[in-house]
Formats: C-alpha cells, sequence, structure tokens
C-alpha cells in the first residue's frame, strides 16, 4: 500500500474517493497508517465507519477484505477452515500429498489480510462478536500473525491497515481497546454533509442538497429515538430527486419520510410538529448558506 | 533522568522545554523549532498522568503510542497533538469531556497538577476508620427481628402478607429476612453512611449465590463438541476417520452452549421509594456482583447507571460508591422521564435486547402517564420479559398519584406484588423461574387507547 507522506495528502486521496473526512479523522488514519496500528472507530449507526475502510481500500489502492461480526463467529468463519470435501476425496484416492498443507487450506478472511501484502482489512460491527473471539483478536492485531496448530505460524510481510467499527451494543475490552487508536465519528455538521451529498450524488441540484441537509441537521437536534445518519440523508435526496424534485416540499417530504426515519415514534412526532415548519426553516437555512457565501468544500 | 513533574516546569524551563503552546512564551524555546525529544517525552506523560487521575485508562502502551505519534507528526500544531493524544487516551465517547478539558490546560501550558481529589480520598479513609468490622450496630439499623413493617406501616401484615415470590415456601424466618427489617427511620439520605451489619451483609452474600445459581440462561450461537449435539462437526469426524483409514465410523456433533441471560434492573430510589432504596441498593449489588450479564440502574427524576459502582469486591465501599454516584436519591419521580433515558442512551445500545428487565416502582408518577405508558411499551418490545416489581400494589387502584403504574400495567409482562423487601431476596426465585419462556404478548395496542383504557 503506498502510504500517505502528510496529513492533507491523505485527505486529498480520501477526497477523490469521494469520502470527505474532517481534521480529527484524517490526523488518526495518518497516524493509523504510520504507526502501523489498528484503528478501532465508534459512532452512531450511518456516519459512514464502514465506508472509511472502504475509502481507504480505494484511496491506497489496496485490496479491501472485510469480516463482518456476529456472534458465535469462530476461528473458522474468521481465520481458516479445511477443505473437508476435498481432503476425503484424496483419502479414498489414496494420494501421498499430506492432508493438512496449505494446499487443503481455506483461507478466511484474517488469513487472508495476511497473505495479501499491503491490504486494508475491516473487522465490521466487533461489538456483536463474543468476547471469546475478542480475545482471539488481540494476537493477530498486537502482532499481526496467527498459529494455525498443523501449519504453523503465518506472519504478515507487510502487516494489513486494520480498520475496527463498533456501534457500541456492548464495550469492547480494555486489551483491545489498548491496542489501538480510538476515533469517534459524530454526524457531519451541515457544510460537510452538503458536501458529502453533492460528491456522492453528482446529479442532484444545490438547491435540493441544501434543503434535505439542513433539515435533517434540525432533526438530529430533537432527541430522537433514532436520528438519521449520512446514509439516510443520502436516501433521502435521492427519493426527492427520482420523484423530480428540485426543491423540497411538505407533501412529498410527508411521503418519503420513512426513507429518513424508521422509528414509528418519530416519523409521528416529526409529522405531529407539523412539516409545513420544518420544510420552511429547512428552505431558509438553505438560503442562508448560500448568502453567507460559505465555501461549500469540506472545510 | 529526572521525572517529569508537570507542564509547568516544562515550559518554564528556559534551556529548550517544550511548552506544548502556540502562543510563543517569553522564555519557551523558539518558535518554529521542534523541541527537543526529552522535553516532549517529559510533557506527554505528564498529560497522561493527569489523565490517569482524572479516571481515564491509560495505559503504558498508550503512552507509548502517543509519544511515536507525536514523532510523526508536527507537534507544534494544535490539531495534530489533539487528535493524536485523542487517539491513544480517549477510549470512549464519554470520556471526551474530560479529555478536551485536560488537553486544553495542557495546550496552554497551565500546570498539570493533581486537581482537587481531597473528597474523593477522604471517602476510602472513612472506609478505613472501620466501623464495619466492629459489629456495632449504627444508629439506623434496625435489629433483627423487631419491628419489622410492612410497607405501609402495618406491623401485622409483615408476617402475614409474604411477597409471591416467596410466598408458597412461608420462608419468613430464614435467616435471609434479615433484608427485610427495615423501618420507617431507614431512609437513605446523602448524609448518613448506609452502614450495614454483619447479619444483612451475610444475607447478602445469600443472595448473591442464589442469583448466579438461578441465573437464566440462552442459547449462544456458539458450539461446542456434545455427544448430544444436533450439528455435525465435520472438522472431528474428518480427524476421527483418519486413525480408520479414512472411513468416518463415528460421527462427531456439536452443541449450542448455554450463556447467561442479561439482567437489566432499574430501580425507582424516588421520595415514595426511599424506605426502600437501601435494601433495593444492596440487592443490586448482590445482583451485579453475582450474575455474570447484570445491569443496574437507579432513576428517580433521572437516570443513573451504577453497575460499575458495584461491580467492586468490597461489598460496603461498592454501596457507599453507587450511592455517592446518585444525584437525586430520595427526589422527586420522572418514571417516564427516567425510561426515556434509558432507551435513548442505552435501550438504543442494545442493553435490553433479550434481557430480563426488572423494574422495581410503586409508579408514583409526577411525569405524562403517556410518556410513560410509550417508554415502559418501548422497553417491552426489546426485552425478552419485563418485569415490574411494585412495594406498594395496594394503592395501585386507589391512590391516585400511582396513575404512572395504572398507565404502565398493559407492557408488562409480570406484575410483582411486592409487600415488602423479602421480596427482593425472593427476586433469585423469581428470576430462574421467569427463566427462558417467552412471554405471552398480544399485538401491541397503541399508547392512547391503552392509557384511557386503565
Amino acid at each position: 500500500m503506498p502510504g500517505f507522506d502528510s496529513i492533507e495528502q491523505l485527505r486529498d486521496a480520501f477526497t477523490g474517493q469521494r469520502y470527505l473526512m474532517d481534521e480529527g479523522l484524517a490526523t488518526v488514519v495518518f497516524l493509523a497508517q504510520r504507526l502501523r496500528k489498528p484503528l478501532l472507530v465508534e459512532g452512531e449507526p450511518g456516519v459512514g465507519k464502514t465506508e472509511l475502510a472502504k475509502a481507504l481500500a480505494a484511496a491506497s489502492g489496496a485490496p479491501l477484505i472485510r469480516l463482518q461480526c456476529y456472534e458465535g463467529i469462530d476461528v473458522h468463519h474468521a481465520l481458516y477452515d479445511w477443505d473437508y470435501p476435498r481432503q476425503l476425496l484424496q483419502l479414498r484416492a489414496g494420494g501421498s500429498a499430506p492432508l493438512y498443507s496449505e494446499e487443503f487450506l481455506v483461507r478466511r478472511p484474517l488469513l487472508e489480510a495476511l497473505a495479501q501484502p499491503g491490504s486494508v482489512l475491516l473487522i465490521d460491527e466487533l461489538d456483536r462478536a463474543d468476547d471469546e473471539f475478542e480475545a482471539f483478536l488481540l494476537e493477530f492485531l498486537s502482532d499481526f500473525q496467527v498459529t494455525i496448530p498443523e501449519v504453523g505460524v503465518i506472519r504478515a510481510e507487510v502487516p494489513p491497515a486494520v480498520v475496527i467499527t463498533s456501534n457500541r451494543t456492548r464495550d469492547l475490552h480494555e486489551a483491545l481497546k489498548r491496542r489501538c487508536l480510538y476515533h469517534w465519528i459524530d454526524h457531519p455538521d451541515l457544510l460537510r454533509e452538503v458536501a458529502i451529498a453533492k460528491a456522492r450524488l453528482p446529479g442532484v441540484g444545490e438547491r435540493l442538497a441544501d434543503q434535505v441537509c439542513a433539515f435533517v441537521q434540525d432533526l438530529r437536534w430533537l432527541d430522537l429515538y433514532r436520528s438519521p445518519g449520512v446514509g439516510e440523508t443520502l436516501d433521502w435526496v435521492e427519493a426527492f430527486h427520482t420523484l423530480g424534485r428540485e426543491e423540497i416540499d411538505a407533501a412529498t417530504a410527508d411521503r418519503t419520510l420513512g426513507t429518513l426515519l424508521k422509528e414509528r415514534d418519530d416519523l409521528e412526532r416529526i409529522r405531529g410538529q407539523g412539516l409545513e415548519a420544518l420544510v420552511e426553516r429547512a428552505g431558509e437555512r438553505a438560503t442562508e448558506l448560500r448568502q453567507d457565501g460559505a465555501p461549500g468544500g469540506p472545510g | 533522568m529526572e521525572p517529569p513533574v508537570g507542564l509547568a516546569d516544562q515550559g518554564a524551563r528556559a534551556d529548550g522545554g517544550w511548552s506544548p503552546g502556540t502562543v510563543p512564551r517569553p522564555s519557551g524555546a523558539g518558535v518554529g523549532e521542534r523541541p527537543p525529544d526529552q522535553a516532549i517525552l517529559a510533557a506527554a506523560v505528564a498529560l497522561a498522568r493527569a489523565l490517569r487521575e482524572l479516571g481515564l485508562t491509560v495505559s503504558v502502551d498508550s503512552e507509548l503510542v502517543f509519544f511515536s505519534a507525536l514523532a510523526e507528526l508536527d507537534v507544534r500544531k494544535q490539531s495534530d497533538v489533539y487528535w493524536a493524544a485523542h487517539a491513544a487516551f480517549v477510549h470512549t465517547p464519554d470520556e471526551r469531556t474530560v479529555f478536551d478539558s485536560t488537553f486544553e490546560r495542557f495546550w496552554a501550558g497551565y500546570p498539570m497538577t493533581q486537581p482537587q481529589r481531597g473528597a474523593e480520598h477522604g471517602e476510602s479513609d472513612s472506609r478505613m476508620g472501620g466501623h464495619q468490622h466492629g459489629g456495632e450496630a449504627l444508629p439506623q439499623f434496625q435489629q433483627e427481628g423487631k419491628a419489622a413493617s410492612a410497607v405501609d406501616g402495618d406491623k401485622q401484615r409483615a408476617t402475614r402478607d409474604i411477597p409471591s415470590a416467596e410466598g408458597e415456601k412461608g420462608a419468613s424466618d430464614q435467616k435471609r429476612g434479615v433484608l427485610a427489617a427495615y423501618s420507617e427511620r431507614e431512609t437513605v439520605s446523602d448524609k448518613q453512611p448506609l452502614a450495614y451489619n454483619h447479619d444483612e451483609l451475610a444475607a447478602l452474600r445469600r443472595l448473591a449465590e442464589d442469583i448466579k445459581r438461578s441465573a437464566p440462561e440462552r442459547r449462544s450461537r456458539r458450539c461446542r463438541p456434545a455427544r448430544g449435539g444436533h450439528r455435525l462437526d465435520v472438522r472431528r469426524t474428518l480427524r476421527d476417520s483418519m486413525t480408520t483409514d479414512g472411513e468416518a465410523f463415528r460421527l462427531a456433533y456439536t452443541a449450542q452452549t448455554p450463556r447467561p441471560r442479561r439482567l437489566l434492573f432499574l430501580c425507582d430510589v424516588s421520595g415514595s421509594m426511599e424506605r426502600y432504596s437501601r435494601v433495593l441498593l444492596a440487592s443490586l449489588k448482590a445482583a451485579v456482583g453475582a450474575a455474570r450479564r447484570a445491569e443496574a440502574f437507579v432513576f428517580a427524576t433521572r437516570l443513573t447507571r451504577v453497575t460499575r459502582s458495584l461491580d467492586g469486591r468490597d461489598l460496603e465501599r461498592a454501596l457507599e460508591q453507587a450511592r455517592a454516584a446518585v444525584p437525586d436519591w430520595s427526589g422527586g419521580t420522572r418514571i417516564g422521564g427516567a425510561l426515556a433515558d434509558f432507551n435513548r442512551t442505552y435501550g438504543r445500545r442494545g442493553f435490553a435486547r433479550g434481557a430480563i428487565v426488572l423494574v422495581v416502582s410503586d409508579g408514583w408518577d409526577r411525569g405524562d402517564p403517556e410518556l410513560l405508558a410509550g417508554e415502559v411499551r418501548r422497553l417491552q418490545l426489546q426485552s425478552r420479559r419485563l418485569v415490574w416489581m411494585n412495594p406498594r400494589p395496594m394503592e395501585v387502584d386507589q391512590q391516585p398519584l400511582a396513575i404512572g403504574m395504572r398507565a404502565a400495567m398493559p407492557f408488562v409482562d409480570d406484575f410483582v406484588p411486592g409487600h415488602d423487601p423479602r421480596a427482593i431476596a425472593g427476586l433469585a426465585r423469581l428470576i430462574s423461574d421467569l427463566g427462558g419462556q417467552r412471554p405471552q404478548r398480544s399485538q401491541q395496542r397503541p399508547v392512547r387507547a391503552a392509557v384511557s383504557g386503565g
């Protein structure tokens, strides 16, 4: 993986991948890469944790290897397994090749990441895995090596860049956190969110993007059960765009609100507050945004 | 190498000491040059130490990470240093506030001396004073056997009405009953120490044992080799077949392993529950210590998570810490608001998912009953089972203040009247009885209808 020489260069590379990051995130990603440390990112759903790893892979031209965690995930799902059917065939055929050799080894994501030099390894939603798996990861994360009893120790020539995400459905173990750099990703502010919308959805008009983002920013202050993430903002922009709207209006907003809010209580609350007022206010903020002549780019 | 003392010393040093600040200091190093490593190291250590003092988990590893990060960055740039320190030292979003203020001081070049911690140290000192092992009963402790009265002050009732959880055993004379010994004087105020005596502490340990034994389980997705399992273990079967020349004579199986189910306690410690809160807190301690996965929250006007405080080994100290952590002992009641807090901050993170949720409250609520009903419903939907234990069940129908209880009723899977706190001691059995069963729930009714109907 070609390294980044400065934080600015890294940020530009990410921007090239249409992933706009703030200064904090850029610094931390830069450091993770320089110090060869895993990066643990947490944040509300929809702030772009998984996207970060994808963008990192794309920006550095490295293959992305993804390990999705779930309860009960174990070594055979994460690291390696043996190709049993082929082993059985070999036994039956009376072949002479050793049964437990690389030939019959099935590489799972972690092993794959060690084997491919300079890859980006995404360990997604680690909080969904259980404590035992977390403990297993410790060896992997500190030394970038794993032990397969039948084969021996496998070590990475070039350690992969590791991004771990967590939704905080439980607290991760201190020992794991200690091995990582930590970053909490916040929801982007209005300017950045607009910039993200434009970067991601190039065909969409500026006015629409401004309004939707302003609307969503207001919603995030309302202490909803489930604040919409950037992903949902983009979905909503696209919803308006698909329906041929250049601006948001209360009627369309009402019909498409389910794209943005996914809790019945939240929906009822927002509808109860009156969508007209919210839409109007979003329109005003969008106008202000352009009048101030604020640069739309990431700042 | 002299030990780094604080930033003040570093900044004041004329001979090239590093003052981390963008503002050029008269005595500081020349701006534009990178300060010597020695000075940076000292300052980094001082920051780490200050953060550790403030309760962040700062390991030597993190310090090393921070120091090597500084080597990669422009140490004169505030944002670089800030984010490097942030990445190394902060491990949960809750720590960010403390970190920010500490970093601000650090960057401004203020001394990183210890903040006023006298009071907190005093706490542990007073513990050393040691009344708990002296065996002397403290003023507000009610001696066992004397004047145990029911919640409503009816002394006869206490012996007759045994809570349902323990009911059939008629165990009023059991040792565990000491937990039930309480009187009106036994309220938890900020001033008095909680002072549990030997018998009570022993009873608590027994309760903890009970809970440990009876903790309900759920099946985990993780498999273990097992004879009676239902899932074929290809790996082991194949390995076994090696001894028989590739002929799989014996099939190996795996089965899902049981896991303890999460227990979630939400306890009311408001004014109207004053007489129970002391016993309640102790029971919580027992549960948190015993069950591998238990979470405890208390609320009056707001919600406080006490799991961490109760987690300690030292029973008395843990209880005092938990009490100290709750800002509104015996305050007013806002059950709906507290549950909303829970649902928003913890429920969303899955604290109640698949858990057995135990709410202990008399349902006296001064808040909006509609809000309460909505939040209870939300909690129920997330939980495996929602149990509401009410120490004043008699008043639910008569007391106008118990409107909260009536609002919550439709969304409660089990309603347990607990005339006296012995019910809490019987928790263990109750919990194990509820165990794995999924409650019968009808389609959720809209909140408004439920309130008006109740």
